[in-house]
């Protein structure tokens, strides 16, 4: 008898329960990122802080490997036709996400409930279109040079460098002050060329850097690419830049007192200052002499909302949107991982509470991207299938710098296949 | 077989093969067919534009030089490969089959690196060739004043992973050969001390005959294993860098498909490695069969 009334209240609590969580009408919202290591406790803590406040909202950050494979999980996602609501992606993914016709852009829900005004400029005009923003910006950097100013003080060099000019003197100098057995190393060569392009306001392809409509030639092969390039192809061959792998190797050269001088993302900033044993100093990236003034480029992802999914959910969405761009959480995670503040009400507390003053490396990138101008040469390039055209960049670097052949003659290779590439994807849109 | 009982329990037979045949469409023949599909396509990552290109995707990869670069790269790692792992396992094997001290200690030793997966093979070789802050490579500079930096150099990326692929395949080669030793009559061989052979000619005309079915097996299982699973070394090391020094098929497949999401290309690149293993598996069963016997 007794075993009977437990097993009914044990029921009777049950439906309770369920019927209490129905009537709740909790929006369950799926968020993928690719957010590894110490990151992901740092997205954790954002959703964890806006359940709390939204009981009726209930966020779940899913990490799912890097960016490439969170992409590729997306896809299938939305081919199975079972989206989640958000989703991080690189910013080479921009090109094929507002392709996809499977987002919903963050300006059609978010207009009128979200300032982004508020929003850093350059961060801003990266993932906007015809001045509307299409994903949520989340976490952007930038390259800025590092420099170890011990050796710089052992090889009795005074000031950071400008100029790659002042990059191959204070290098030669450094190496033959056997401060350390090379001067310059960098990560993302692709990248870091890309950046020279917009940081002396140079196209990078046609059609306003891919802006104004599908760029469908790179300018790989014109005078200033091949410019860069041979300089720094030249410099290499002096001993002066040492090459350093795709994407974060060049850190463990630099840290290891092999390179004096590192170009790496913002992002590194931290890891950085945390490991090095000498100390760090940062500053503008290098420019070449006699050519414009550009900006550098917003690196990093930006969340995209996806097709398939409630009003309700997208106002919830929205919420959470809204909940990001609030100073306390941009604050929050600009500390936690070293991405930039994006938002100008983040950067006055964070000015105003000595951040800045304190921790002084941590502004350079910020200066630097806000004091260059707002072009669409300066904004950075927009391209199809961009991940694959980084690629053979990367390879073209590679190739001038390992002497498989001329900076000249890599660059233009990598044209002719960065083009066909380009075709190949706009092709898939003329009919 | 009785033929009343095959009559009776034929249903039960389809019944226990079924989880595999249905296994084996699923994940096999389902993905295989939709491979061939998609190689006449060309699309959007998202899919959500497509369009028949025929034959152009087959004919652009014969036609690339960077598709040629690939083949002829992967190839000469394969046999490389192969060969040192083969060779060094075979060296080994015989040299602590002897009566040594401490020969079971080395043995387990070697077997060792079979353990470990391709990648974590690469990282361990990643970190102890490190060009600057490597042990290894350290050494190494400091007895030949060389510098075996593959970060920057493509013969010594493509050097660095047959080193590692052939460390890990090592393990496996030589438990294979410590078996197929052990299996050697004694008595040949003390024949053959009688007559006053020496311990090479012995080796050479005795014991290498007789393991030679196992050393075919041995070569046809590592250059699948070699050809099909190092993606996990590129990877890990040198995705596929510097300036395509280590590209091989795999990893260019996998490029093609999962970074750059060119389904159609992609999958143009899975039929030609179908048929690559079709062929290697053929000669397999072909000669293996003839040639392995079992004592």
């Amino acid at each position: 008898m007794l075993k009977k009334t437990i097993t009914i209240l044990i029921l009777v609590t049950l439906f309770a329960l369920s019927a209490g969580m129905v009537s709740a009408q909790t929006i369950e919202l799926e968020f993928w990122h690719a957010m590894s290591g110490g990151r992901t406790a740092a997205v954790q803590k954002i959703v964890d802080g806006f359940n709390a406040e939204h009981p009726n909202i209930n966020v779940t950050a899913q990490f799912t490997g890097s960016y490439a494979e969170t992409l590729t999980q997306g896809i299938s996602a939305v081919r199975s036709g079972n989206p989640p609501h958000i989703i991080q992606v690189y910013e080479v993914g921009t090109q094929t996400m507002l392709d996809s016709e499977a987002i919903v852009p963050v300006y059609e829900i978010a207009e009128g409930k979200i300032d982004f005004g508020s929003v850093i400029q350059p961060i801003l005009n990266y993932y906007s279109i015809d001045g509307k923003l299409y994903s949520m910006p989340f976490n952007s950097s930038t390259a800025m040079l590092y420099y170890n100013k011990d050796a710089f003080e052992a090889a009795g060099i005074k000031e950071a460098p400008d100029t790659w000019a002042d990059i191959e003197k204070m290098g030669m100098q450094i190496i033959d002050s056997g401060a350390a057995n090379h001067g310059l190393s960098f990560g993302w060569p692709a990248w870091i060329l890309e950046q020279m392009h917009a940081y002396h306001n140079q196209p990078y392809a046609n059609n306003n850097n891919g802006r104004s409509g599908r760029a469908t030639e790179v300018y790989l092969n014109r005078d200033f690419a091949k410019m860069v390039l041979s300089s720094w192809t030249d410099m290499v061959e002096k001993g002066v830049i040492a090459y350093g792998g795709r994407e974060y190797s060049a850190n463990q050269d630099f840290l290891a007192g092999e390179v004096a001088m590192l170009i790496q993302s913002t992002s590194s900033l931290s890891s950085i200052m945390e490991t090095a044993d000498f100390e760090v100093g940062t500053t503008f990236l290098p420019r070449f002499e006699g050519y414009g003034i550009g900006n550098s480029v917003i690196g990093g992802a930006s969340l995209w909302v996806m097709q398939g999914h409630s009003d309700q959910e997208y106002a919830a969405v929205v919420e959470f949107f809204d909940y990001l761009s609030s100073t306390d959480v941009t604050i929050q995670w600009h500390k936690d991982t070293g991405y930039f503040p994006a938002t100008n009400a983040a950067v006055k507390t964070l000015m105003d509470n000595r951040w800045f003053s304190d921790n002084p490396n941590y502004l350079t990138a910020f200066l630097q991207v806000l004091s260059g101008v707002q072009s669409p040469a300066a904004n950075g390039v927009l391209l199809g299938n961009f991940v694959e055209i980084r690629d053979i960049v990367d390879t073209a670097v590679e190739e001038a710098f390992t002497g498989v052949s001329s900076a000249e003659e890599a660059l233009n290779k990598a044209d002719s296949q960065a083009d066909k590439v380009l075709q190949d994807y706009t092709e898939l849109f003329d009919n | 077989m009785n033929s009343k009982f095959a009559k009776k329990y034929r249903y039960l037979a389809y019944l226990l093969i079924a989880p595999s045949i249905t296994i084996v469409t699923l994940f096999l023949i389902y993905p295989s067919l939709e491979s061939l599909y998609l190689s006449f396509f060309r699309s959007t990552p998202f899919g959500n534009r497509q369009m028949y290109v025929g034959f152009e995707n087959f004919q652009r990869l014969l036609t690339s030089p960077a598709y040629w670069n690939s083949l002829i790269r992967s190839i000469v790692f394969t046999a490389v490969t192969v060969f040192i792992s083969i060779a060094s396992a075979l060296i080994l094997a015989v040299v602590t089959n002897k009566k040594i001290r401490g020969a079971k200690i080395y043995k387990s030793l070697l077997i060792w690196p079979f353990a470990f997966s391709f990648a974590f093979s690469g990282i361990i070789w990643g970190v102890l060739m490190h060009p600057n802050v490597g042990l290894m490579s350290y050494y190494i500079q400091l007895i030949t004043t060389l510098e075996f930096n593959w970060i920057n150099n493509g013969t010594a990326a493509f050097t660095l992973i047959i080193i590692a692929s052939s460390w890990r395949m090592l393990g496996y080669n030589f438990i294979f050969f410590i078996a197929a030793l052990q299996n050697v009559s004694p008595t040949l061989l003390e024949a053959a001390d009688i007559d006053g052979a020496s311990p090479f000619t012995k080796f050479w005309r005795i014991t290498f005959p007789l393991i030679s079915p196992i050393t075919f097996f041995l070569l046809i299982m590592n250059t699948l294993q070699v050809f099909f699973l190092t993606f996990g070394v590129v990877d890990v090391l040198t995705q596929g860098g510097p300036a395509r020094a280590t590209d091989i098929v795999t990893y260019k497949l996998f490029r093609d498909a999962f970074l750059s999401m060119r389904t159609g290309y992609a999958s143009a690149q899975s039929i030609i490695l179908f048929v690559f293993v079709a062929v290697i598996t053929v000669i397999q069963f072909k000669y293996a069969g003839e040639k392995v016997f079992y004592q």
